[in-house]
């Protein structure tokens, strides 16, 4: 029945974006202009032209898609494109929408679809709002809808400076969406936003690597990110759970360190 | 007399036969013909997909040529960087020391463990929560006196172990890092860093075309 009604929304859609409702008006065309004279796009001489004109035909794109945003930011595109956000786009089915979600999602944003500027502004490139904002337009389930009580949203609130969030707050983005270190050959390290969703959702450790163990310690994270409860808390308290696997390795490390009397292996 | 009627009513019976057998057809062709037109494909599946596959699950050809099974390279296509460290990798049971164990369980192959449409464990993908024990039996029996007695479905449901990609689980890891504070001395995330090219923004190339107007 969903899927029926999901299809029968589709429907209604596509003969929506047939109609020519493209045009904005003057005042929202100044509004635009302004946000992107002070972005990094129009700082890198990114201009109108870049993003909606073909490059060969000159032939006017109202609505861009990934794949101009792909043309220079390869990697966020590739990798967006292999989470569950990006996956039906590279498969060649229609873009995903959160009324296909069986997680739970926001009732007024069953219908929109998962494109870069679903969650972008991509005139301001300004990337605050794409790191926490963008996610609760959608996501209603517990996890999310407890993130602004904890420690990490505070952090995230404290800070708040634009037009990227700095490096220490945390946001839906810095654990889902995480930020990754590539070391390049003059020695610098190039800082890339991996897009892929779900990379660091299962197994949970490579969370605890990618992203916990930046500003926590290893048994705190572990403890943590293993307790369902406290996942879906959002971590709004600190870990009870005291997983065995730290005090088989603290009697390991006894019988390593030359205790013999404990036990022979 | 009698022997005539019962012909008739085989006859008869014979008719409806064929008749409900073709209605059956024709309601199984127009069935599966609308599950074609409508993008309902999942009729057609064994049972319910995974979490990370269910959104793309009318897409039969993301993973299935035809009726063959499905290849390493189709789950690589997408998978790449999860096995990107992979400790159980194609090296290692390439080596003879290592090489017998495929007779166990081919491990090189992806669906020789992990199955789709049925029903899921905790990994996002099924998997046996005991698959383990084909090879490491011996482990929780007699190698490993710390073990002993442990559950054999408990490897990696219990979060301890993870055969792919070890790098932030394994007892090497875990003893460089044991001992913490809750909060490390340096709190940072890694930071983006933009660059500029110019100072001041050049004029927008494109007005008309946005007010609907043409170039």
């Amino acid at each position: 029945m969903k899927r029926l009604l999901a299809v029968l929304i589709m429907l209604l859609m596509a003969i929506g974006t047939a109609l020519p409702a493209e045009a904005v008006s003057e005042s929202e065309l100044d509004q635009i202009t302004e946000r992107w004279q002070i972005s990094v796009h129009a700082l890198n001489e990114v201009n109108c032209a870049s993003c909606h004109q073909e490059s060969e035909s000159n032939a006017f794109v109202a609505n861009p898609s990934y794949e101009s945003c792909q043309s220079c930011h390869e990697d966020p595109v590739d990798t967006f494109l292999l989470g569950k956000h990006g996956i039906r786009l590279l498969e060649g089915e229609s873009p995903l929408t959160p009324a296909m979600a069986r997680l739970p999602m926001k009732h007024d944003a069953l219908t929109k679809e998962m494109n870069c500027n679903t969650c972008h502004d991509v005139h301001s490139v300004d990337t605050v709002q794409a790191a926490v904002d963008a996610c609760l337009t959608c996501h209603n389930d517990t996890h999310s809808l407890t993130y602004e009580n904890s420690k990490h949203a505070e952090l995230f609130l404290a800070t708040k400076e634009l037009p990227r969030p700095g490096p220490t707050a945390v946001t839906c983005a810095t654990c889902h969406l995480p930020r990754t270190g590539f070391d390049q050959s003059d020695g610098t390290t190039l800082v890339k936003v991996n897009h892929n969703n779900t990379y660091t959702l299962k197994p949970q450790d490579r969370m605890v690597g990618e992203v916990c163990m930046n500003c926590h310690g290893v048994e705190y994270a572990f403890n943590s990110i293993f307790d369902p409860e406290l996942v879906k808390a959002n971590f709004d308290r600190p870990p009870a759970l005291s997983l065995e696997t730290f005090d088989m390795m603290r009697a390991a490390e006894k019988l390593r360190s030359g205790n013999p009397s404990d036990e022979a292996e | 007399m009698v022997a005539n009627s019962n012909r008739r009513f085989d006859l008869r019976k014979g008719l409806s036969l064929r008749v409900a057998v073709i209605l059956v057809m024709v309601i199984l062709v127009t069935w599966f013909s609308a599950a074609f037109a409508l993008e309902q494909k999942q009729i057609f599946m064994p049972g319910e997909t995974s979490v990370g596959h269910y959104l793309f699950d009318t897409s039969c050809a993301s993973c299935h040529e035809g009726f063959k099974p499905v290849t390493n390279e189709t789950c690589n296509r997408c998978h790449e960087a999860e096995l990107a460290e992979d400790a159980h990798g194609a090296t290692k049971f390439r080596d003879p020391r290592w090489a017998t164990y495929r007779d166990n369980i081919d491990v090189l192959t992806c669906t020789a463990c992990h199955n789709e449409h049925v029903h899921m464990f905790g990994r996002g993908v099924h998997l046996q929560p005991d698959l383990c024990m084909v090879c490491h039996e011996e482990l929780t029996v007699s190698q490993l006196k710390s073990h002993e007695g442990f559950a054999a479905d408990g490897c990696w449901t219990a979060g301890c172990h993870n055969f792919h990609d070890h790098r932030t689980i394994s007892t090497g890891f875990l003893r460089q890092n044991m001992g913490e504070p809750a909060m490390l001395p340096v709190q940072q995330l890694p930071d983006r860093n933009v660059t500029t090219t110019i100072e001041t923004a050049p004029a927008p190339n494109l007005k008309q075309e946005f007010l609907g107007g043409s170039t």
